[in-house]
């Protein structure tokens, strides 16, 4: 059997698609999401290089896209997995895109004819930015074919729209389809790899922190698009209107936390908020930025060398938790224990950052029926630690976040981790 | 000649100091380019699909992107030549982001320096020439170097995947510093269940060679064919007749530190290495065996009641045929007598980490009990990075381990002496892995005593170790006696590493650790083909990352193997033998062995799978008869001139 399957598409995914593709095997690899890239295409830049995300990321995109061994299905799910290692029979659930991928010419004209144009919240923006019924999550999205959201098209959800649809007028390839409609596929694959990747812990889970309540308090990820070049801003940080000043960041919202069933450390917000504090002076130098934690865990090569230099940036760490976001009159406040002065304080924000943590992925219940387990943390789990690729069921490996939060280095190591496992399966053919 | 000018905005990376609509319409006047255009990502679908269109509809035959640097996207950019139909090399990339915008921040000046960089590219590429890739076939066989966790995993996954594994040990058995250990975080399972199966499978695989006493003492070859040459000690004694019945060991006189206690204990010159490790057949240490040093004591072959001990077996040297390399070589622990202020050296209840998990190990000198000197502990204090996050010892990285081993340690303690008073000091609790946060969270639920603040000095009053440190949360300097203190030593690179480096032509980062190809894209690459790193080599980790990293050091090293070929870079040396008069000046400078005198003819020879295009070789030869592809004089003047005339210094 020389065909495998791996489901999800970010940098986890791609990894190990294109370890196993370059090695000479059938790759079905499957995204819900129109596009591939995963969580790593909404960031900026990463820490501790502070490369731009997208200048690493895309071309692994575009040879996930490109390679002769690669079957990517976006818009998909795997709904039905028989079978034992060495052969698995896999059933694909692939939702219609409303716009015939082989024709599709990725022009845009549709999205700018869309009457919706402008008016819905972009998802991969995490809603800072609008798009029409009609649009690509980004512009270097793989593939680049657009997809109607049928419950804002006027045509797919209402029955009619202007005349035309202006949509269809306007694409010259003449790839709008309304009549799409989900398909089914079968596959045959010798190994699994499952690189589902992870969910944010959603803020409002802690209300005393604010978040949907004030404009001012964001998460980590919608300030990643905010600082990104093509984000709803182009790269400039913009809150309320205007330019903070006086920025706070929260570290481990949803993590390290009895109160809302998550004890783990989600290992990756000390960086992320690291980097971040350091782009938001680096944009807005007159800006009073100021980090508030448990511990600074800054493990990773150069990642300690990084957390010194932010410091010296002047970038203020104070340790302590902060008990609450609040507002008086028009102002925001936040409420906190500096734990080394030994005093309960009270700052004015305009602008509140919250790490949200990573939780477990919605939507799994496939793994789940293959029978792999989940830890107390509700994150994959295989019989021992010691080995995280390894799923308990043997042709099944476990890739990136799914497995426990990790930082891209550690999710890329542990993607090909995973394909090496897939491969000597599928290299011993039939299992006995 | 039709050239085609891109010029890509990079979002706002390049567009937003550089005028990329002047530079295009700058690049329309240059000659011989028929099409110029600028674009949002040059490097994404559409970009790449656009050169690759125009290519065909407009005829061209060379083509330039103005972008990024080339280490980023020249490979991406050249297969879109060849997918447009053209040669990958009839193609440039003017840097005008980490050259240019990046850099600068005057518009006006920044978009002038981008139109030069553009037109000395486009002069650049009118006289590059079209060079072939070739391609190698493929020794289906790796040589795992370091028979450690990392080294074992990777061993059994490449040997599953069907090719044959060569693994080395330069210790006498498999098992590493994992070996040592008594427990694993956070499950506490016991080492050695995890590891014994591991180095069992290995052992027992048919397409595995296992080597101990190995070092690997040269390596000629490129990717796809490497011969490695390994020198083999004799072990002296056969480990299929040896019965770990100890009488040797009883019978020899010779009394030294053992490294395994690091000197906590005493050894013989004949030693029975502890399970797990493997073998663990006796195995005689040369360097202080009186037969060897001193008199030809031979008590050890008398007192064997098998005959296995055989102190005449000779030194061996092998020479293997393989296609790639995996580097699992571990680390070395941080030694703590450079942190004077602890004392280590002079207080004996003053010891490491990894010397308590041998105290607390079952087949360790105390059986598992804590006892030094006949003395039991009623307070012990531990000490956090040790040799880590430390300017000091010019060791700024965290050792990503101690804090959890500790914990460990402290939990083992307090299971079997719920009475020890334990204090832990700390700079900030990284219990960042899977289930250990929940870990720390039950240690401290165990009556011990963390406290936020680093040791100061480690001393002794009326005969009592002393601790003073400062507890940060308070505000304060205190000092308490202690019956022990435990320090977390950290990790630095293993012994050997020098020379690894220069044998693999790896590279080293600031820490010290081997370096990866790209922290992200190619984790566990080198930048030399076909050599892989896997585990605490690259950097610290625990077992489940180095488990992870092995696996992942697998993977890439097979991918070259299932493929059964490797394309070999055409931008190599070449040399003109009308002009070569055989001086082998080149031969000299080249670091990568590719350039050979043939005596024959007093000409030197290029081994282009060999040669990495570094260009020293052109660069020393007298008269200019070895020249490099790609960067020939021509092509590189021609370069150079355009800059000169643009700024005006001809």
């Amino acid at each position: 059997m020389k065909d495998v399957l791996v489901i999800g598409a970010g940098i986890a995914g791609i990894q190990a698609s294109l370890d196993m593709a370059d090695a000479g095997f059938t790759v079905h690899l499957v995204e819900k999401e129109p596009t591939v890239g995963g969580h790593m295409a909404q960031t900026d830049k990463v820490f501790p290089t502070l490369d731009c995300s997208s200048c690493i990321l895309t071309p692994k995109m575009v040879s996930v896209g490109q390679h002769p061994n690669i079957r990517l299905y976006t818009l998909s799910e795997v709904t039905k997995i028989d079978g034992k290692a060495g052969d698995f029979t896999v059933e694909i659930l692939r939702h219609p895109r409303y716009v015939d991928e082989n024709a599709c010419t990725g022009c845009g004209a549709c999205a700018e004819a869309c009457v919706m144009k402008g008016r819905i919240p972009n998802a991969f923006d995490m809603g800072l930015g609008k798009r029409g019924a009609i649009y690509i999550s980004f512009p270097q999205a793989v593939p680049l074919k657009y997809t109607i959201d049928p419950e804002t098209c006027l045509t797919l959800s209402r029955g009619k729209c202007k005349k035309g649809p202006p949509c269809k007028l306007a694409c010259a390839a003449d790839a709008i389809r309304f009549d799409d409609t989900e398909k089914t596929l079968t596959v045959h694959v010798g190994a699994i790899v499952v690189a589902t990747g992870y969910d944010l812990f959603d803020p409002r889970l802690k209300p005393e922190y604010s978040y949907g309540k004030y404009p001012e308090v964001l998460t980590a990820l919608e300030v990643e698009r905010l600082c990104s070049a093509s984000g709803p801003t182009l790269g400039e940080i913009i809150v309320n209107g205007k330019k903070p000043s006086k920025v706070f960041f929260i570290h481990c919202v949803g993590s390290r936390d009895h109160t809302v069933d998550n004890l783990y450390c989600s290992r990756v917000c000390c960086m992320f908020t690291a980097k971040q504090a350091h782009l938001v002076k680096d944009k807005v130098p007159d800006a009073k930025v100021t980090v508030t934690y448990i511990d600074i865990r800054a493990f990773g090569k150069g990642y300690e060398e990084f957390y010194e230099r932010v410091q010296k940036e002047g970038i203020i760490y104070r340790r302590g938790v902060i008990s609450e976001v609040f507002k008086r009159g028009d102002k925001l406040y936040v409420r906190g224990e500096d734990a080394f002065l030994g005093e309960v304080y009270e700052e004015e924000a305009d602008m509140v950052v919250l790490a949200a943590g990573l939780v477990q992925r919605k939507g799994i219940d496939i793994i789940k029926k293959l029978g792999v387990k989940m830890g107390d943390d509700r994150f994959f789990s295989g019989p021992t630690p010691l080995d995280p690729v390894e799923s308990g069921i043997d042709g099944v490996y476990l890739a990136g976040c799914c497995v426990g939060p990790k930082d891209i280095p550690d999710t890329v190591v542990q993607a090909s981790g995973a394909a090496s496992r897939a491969m000597a399966v599928l290299a011993r053919g039939k299992a006995a | 000649m039709r050239i085609g000018v891109y010029v890509c905005h990079c979002g706002i990376n390049i567009a937003s100091v550089v005028d990329v609509a002047a530079v295009r319409d700058y690049a329309k006047t240059l000659p011989d380019v028929v099409l110029a255009k600028d674009y949002q990502y040059m490097c994404s679908d559409p970009g790449q699909e656009m050169v690759r269109e125009d290519i065909g509809a407009h005829h061209l035959d060379r083509v330039v992107i103005a972008a990024c640097s080339p280490r980023m996207h020249e490979g991406t950019f050249r297969k879109v030549m060849e997918k447009g139909g053209i040669n990958a090399y009839y193609f440039e990339e003017a840097n005008i982001r980490e050259q240019c915008s990046w850099v600068h921040s005057d518009r006006e000046v920044a978009t002038e320096k981008a139109k030069e960089l553009v037109a000395a590219a486009v002069a650049r590429v009118h006289l590059q020439e079209a060079l072939q890739e070739k391609e190698a076939t493929v020794t289906p066989a790796v040589l795992v170097i370091g028979g450690g966790i990392a080294g074992l995993t990777a061993a059994k996954d490449m040997a599953d995947a069907g090719f044959a594994v060569y693994l080395l040990e330069k210790e006498a058995y498999l098992g590493g510093h994992v070996a040592k250990w008594t427990a694993t975080f956070p499950h506490m399972a016991k080492a050695e269940e995890f590891l014994a199966p591991l180095i069992r499978e290995v052992r027992s695989h048919r397409n595995v060679k296992v080597f101990t006493s190995a070092t690997l003492t040269d390596l000629e070859g490129f990717v796809g064919n490497y011969q490695a040459t390994v020198a083999l000690t004799p072990r002296r004694v056969d480990v299929s007749a040896c019965t770990r019945c100890g009488k040797c060991v009883e019978a020899c006189p010779v009394e030294v530190s053992d490294e395994e206690t690091w000197g906590m204990t005493t050894r013989k010159a004949i030693v029975l290495p502890s399970p797990p490790h493997d073998p663990s057949a006796a195995v005689v240490d040369a360097e202080h065996c009186l037969h060897f040093t001193d008199n030809g004591c031979d008590a050890c072959v008398s007192a064997c009641p098998e005959g296995a001990v055989n102190l005449k077996e000779p030194e061996r040297e092998e020479t293997l045929d393989i296609g790639v390399i995996i580097v699992a070589t571990g680390y070395h622990l941080f030694d703590p007598a450079r942190k004077p202020e602890l004392n280590y050296e002079r207080i004996p209840t003053v010891i490491t980490g990894p010397q308590l998990e041998r105290l607390l190990n079952e087949n360790g000198p105390t059986k598992g009990e804590l006892v030094l000197n006949g003395e039991r502990p009623q307070r012990m204090t531990f000490i956090h990075c040790v040799g880590s996050r430390d300017h000091q010892v010019d060791h700024p990285y965290c050792s990503r381990v101690c804090c959890m081993y500790t914990a460990k340690q402290v939990r083992l303690v307090k299971e079997r002496y719920p009475d020890m008073r334990v204090r832990v000091c700390y700079m900030d609790m990284r219990t960042f892995c899977r289930g250990c946060e929940e870990f720390y969270n039950e240690v401290q639920r165990m009556k011990v005593l963390y406290t936020r603040g680093m040791v100061s000095e480690v001393f002794t009053k009326e005969g009592r170790p002393m601790v003073r440190f400062e507890d940060t949360f308070l505000e304060e300097m205190m000092e308490e006696p202690t019956d022990w203190v435990v320090l977390a030593v950290g990790m630095e690179p293993p012994e050997g590493s020098d020379e690894l480096q220069n044998l693999l032509k790896l590279s080293r980062s600031a820490d010290g650790f081997f370096l990866e190809a790209h922290p992200k894209l190619r984790p566990v690459d080198t930048d030399t083909d076909g050599i892989f790193l896997a585990g605490c080599c690259q950097g610290p980790r625990d077992i489940a990352d180095t488990v992870s990293s092995a696996h992942a050091a697998a993977s890439r090293a097979a991918i070259p193997l299932f493929a059964g070929k490797v394309a070999i870079a055409p931008i190599v040396a070449e040399v003109d033998t009308e002009v070569c008069a055989g001086c082998a000046l080149c031969e000299e400078v080249c670091v990568y062995g590719a350039l050979k005198l043939d005596e024959a003819r007093k000409k030197m020879t290029v081994n282009e799978a060999v040669c990495k295009g570094c260009g020293a070789c052109s660069a020393t030869c007298p008269s200019s008869a070895i020249k490099l592809r790609n960067f020939k004089n021509n092509q590189l003047l021609a370069q150079i001139d355009t800059l000169c005339v643009a700024s005006g210094r001809p």
